[in-house]
């Protein structure tokens, strides 16, 4: 009696393990996807590429979230600290390299074919991969530019936008003489990008944020690329006290006619056609000094190590997200680059004459330097510049102090 | 009177009935009746404990070991985080800017909520319109608050510039937010304006609960207005005016939205205050080693001042008693 009813708790068990065991393998997965805030647009595209995605993976689940750029990295942060990542996550590409030091990114490679990978445009995969192992993929890639407005540079008499230093100074001289209310070249002096707008005349006069694993913020390059800006400021070639306006003051003058030259990325042009659609102006190449460059930035799609559905995650990612569809789609909605060459070939990029000011950069873009601390730099180089801006230290001797900071953040 | 002692009747009965029931179990009763209060609210001081001292514990624990930027604690690392908190280079500029910002807030706050308080108390035709006018900026939210003064003195698009052009006052833009001389005492003055409504009803429910007589009597004594303010008024709205100002010195010590808001502590780290540079080193850098070290640093420091100044407070209120 006793054995017969331990016999058959025994074998109720076993067949509600094998109930479980088959139900789970025909589980379905689900993988969450937390995605930064472009624009109101980004949302629909994700959602768009999940109901595709599931209808060919029946009872497959995809779920998208939306975050705040600016929360982003606190987020995910709180998300890994507490065992909750989710399993895809758009990053800034910079921050990558933290995820790869703590072992928190999954390389890449083994989920992909070789046809897949050589489908992008080599230039953007290199700020993605470390030792030679691929730990995202690019999915939103600017370039910068130098807008111009057509008008107010015809009325100062340049017929055509310069194309060095040289030629902005005169150009923005020239403008002054107007004697409007209209500034000849726009700087930005405050909060985020700051540092890259200074990183234009940094490269362009030859000089780096970091070379031979040391920084070079002060070396001569750099003193003279800050002190362009700053005679520009002196001269009142810039609009006043540049440390009062960030990127969407600036870009706003610009909008409003205000400004004759300004440095910004594609978005500009999606911003211009909604809020000042008569705008008539113009776009062309970064200033040269001694070099060519531009600032290419690119946000990252990457798998968590932790996810238990990497293989499904990245089948979401090769087939439906990075499909040409898509691509194409979610580059020209929220206006940016294309990364793949299939993308780029499609009619709406490669008739795109305004485009071409960027897509010509590409092969001179610099990326932000894949190191740790990275953001510590950043703002080691744009109190410098602020100090300099303002007035209350030379360019020597500002740069000299941040590259000392930088220095010991290379170390630490 | 009547009343009281009517209350006081029934007392005699419930001791008598408590002696009875004492009576039954001497001992254990004596003890379980002692501690039974203590037993009642120890589940809610312990939950009291957890919630407030958790996190400080978990603090702590992290200031002393190598923490990565994900919150992984590692190996106990001999006070590293705090000695690089004390030899970073924007430590003592944060800290002093840190405590002239609160004491020219509070002292500003107080200074000015004090006569506020004091016209609110007086009766006039609209008082109680006046009295809304004075709460309303408690309504918004202090990031609200910061977004509109970041908007209205932009130097370019700003309402306080245009204000000020239109009046002639004013030839060429100034950006009051681009240079530290101009922008920490704007904010400084915002944060004052916030501050006002918490402290004037505070310092009002004070000025309500004192008697017209004295004041009576003092006038019929000859005192003047200013007599009557200096040794009536002033002594006896002091606890209100302690309790403000400790208040008042944490909230506006901790003080993140407004600075954060409208200057990020640009241009180069000069409008940085303790709490702004906190957020920056760990959420923005990802060193959550000194900034667990810094917020042990700045929950000592309140704590000190304050236990200071409550003793000193108290200590007064005794040698005037």
């Amino acid at each position: 009696m006793y054995q017969n009813r331990k016999r058959r708790v025994v074998s109720l068990l076993a067949g509600a393990a094998a109930i479980l065991s088959v139900s789970s393998a025909a589980q379905a997965e689900t993988i969450r996807v937390v995605l930064g805030y472009y624009s109101a647009a980004t949302q629909g595209l994700f959602e768009g590429m999940a109901k595709d995605f599931m209808e060919k993976h029946p009872g497959d689940e995809v779920k998208i979230e939306v975050i705040q750029w600016d929360n982003l990295q606190q987020r995910l942060t709180t998300d890994i600290a507490g065992g909750t990542a989710p399993d895809i996550a758009m990053i800034g590409t910079r921050w990558l390299v933290d995820y790869v030091k703590n072992d928190i990114a999954e390389p890449l490679d083994a989920y992909m074919t070789p046809e897949f990978k050589a489908g992008f445009i080599e230039s953007f995969l290199s700020p993605s991969t470390f030792d030679g192992k691929m730990y995202g993929l690019p999915v939103a890639a600017s370039a910068r530019a130098m807008y111009y407005n057509k008008d107010l540079l015809a009325k100062a008499g340049v017929n055509e936008p310069p194309t060095n230093w040289d030629g902005v100074v005169d150009t923005a001289k020239k403008i002054k003489a107007l004697g409007t209310d209209a500034y000849g070249f726009a700087l930005q002096g405050k909060e985020i990008e700051t540092d890259a707008y200074w990183y234009y005349s940094l490269w362009t006069h030859g000089g780096e944020i970091l070379k031979d694993g040391k920084s070079g913020v002060a070396s001569p390059e750099a003193i003279k690329a800050l002190t362009l800006y700053k005679s520009m400021i002196d001269e009142g070639l810039t609009e006043p006290d540049p440390t009062g306006l960030n990127r969407q003051d600036i870009e706003r003058l610009f909008k409003q006619g205000r400004i004759g030259m300004i440095l910004s990325g594609p978005w500009l042009r999606g911003q211009i056609k909604a809020d000042a659609p008569t705008l008539n102006y113009g776009l062309s190449a970064i200033p040269e000094g001694t070099a060519k460059a531009t600032y290419g930035v690119t946000d990252t799609l990457m798998v968590f190590n932790s996810s238990p559905n990497k293989e499904l995650a990245m089948k979401f990612l090769t087939e439906t997200a990075f499909s040409p569809k898509w691509r194409i789609e979610f580059s020209t909605k929220e206006g940016f680059l294309p990364v793949m060459k299939e993308e780029a070939a499609a009619p709406v990029f490669a008739d795109d004459p305004q485009l071409k000011a960027f897509t010509d950069m590409l092969p001179y873009a610099r990326f932000a330097p894949p190191v740790a601390n990275w953001e510590q730099m950043v703002d080691a180089v744009i109190a410098a510049v602020q100090k300099v801006y303002i007035g209350q230290a030379q360019p020597e001797a500002a740069l000299t102090e941040a590259a000392t900071t930088i220095d010991g953040l290379i170390q630490q | 009177m009547a009343s009281s002692s009517s209350k006081a009747d029934p007392a005699p009965e419930a001791g008598v009935g408590r002696t009875v029931n004492r009576a039954k179990t001497p001992s254990i009763g004596k003890i379980g009746r002692a501690s039974a209060p203590y037993l009642l609210i120890l589940p809610s001081i312990l939950f009291a404990f957890w919630i407030i001292g958790y996190p400080i514990y978990d603090m702590a624990n992290m200031s002393v070991h190598a923490v990565n930027r994900f919150g992984k604690t590692a190996a106990f690392n001999d006070f590293a985080n705090y000695q690089r908190l004390f030899s970073h280079q924007l430590f003592i500029g944060c800290l002093i800017r840190t405590l002239v910002w609160t004491v020219f807030v509070v002292g500003g706050t107080v200074l000015l909520s004090v006569p506020i308080a004091l016209i609110l108390n007086e009766r006039f035709y609209g008082r109680t319109l006046a009295r809304i006018i004075i709460m309303l900026p408690w309504a918004v939210s202090l990031t609200m608050t910061g977004i509109v003064w970041r908007w209205s003195l932009n130097g370019q698009f700003g309402m306080v510039n245009a204000t000020l052009s239109s009046f002639g006052l004013q030839d060429t833009p100034v950006e009051w937010l681009a240079t530290s001389t101009t922008a920490f005492p704007i904010l400084i003055a915002i944060g004052i304006l916030v501050s006002i409504p918490f402290t004037v009803t505070v310092i009002l429910g004070g000025l309500s609960s004192l008697q017209a007589d004295i004041f009576e009597a003092a006038t019929i004594d000859g005192a003047t207005g200013w007599q009557r303010f200096r040794y009536l008024t002033l002594p006896l709205i002091r606890p209100f005016l302690n309790i403000v100002l400790v208040l008042n010195f944490i909230y506006v010590f901790n003080s993140f939205p407004l600075i954060w808001v409208m200057t990020q502590g640009d241009p180069a780290n000069s409008t940085d205050i303790l709490v702004t540079w906190l957020y920056k080193l760990a959420f923005r850098y990802g060193e959550l080693g000194i900034a667990s070290a810094l917020s042990i640093v700045m929950f000592v420091i309140l704590l000190a001042l304050t236990i200071t100044y409550a003793a000193l407070a108290m200590r007064n209120e005794r040698s005037q008693a």
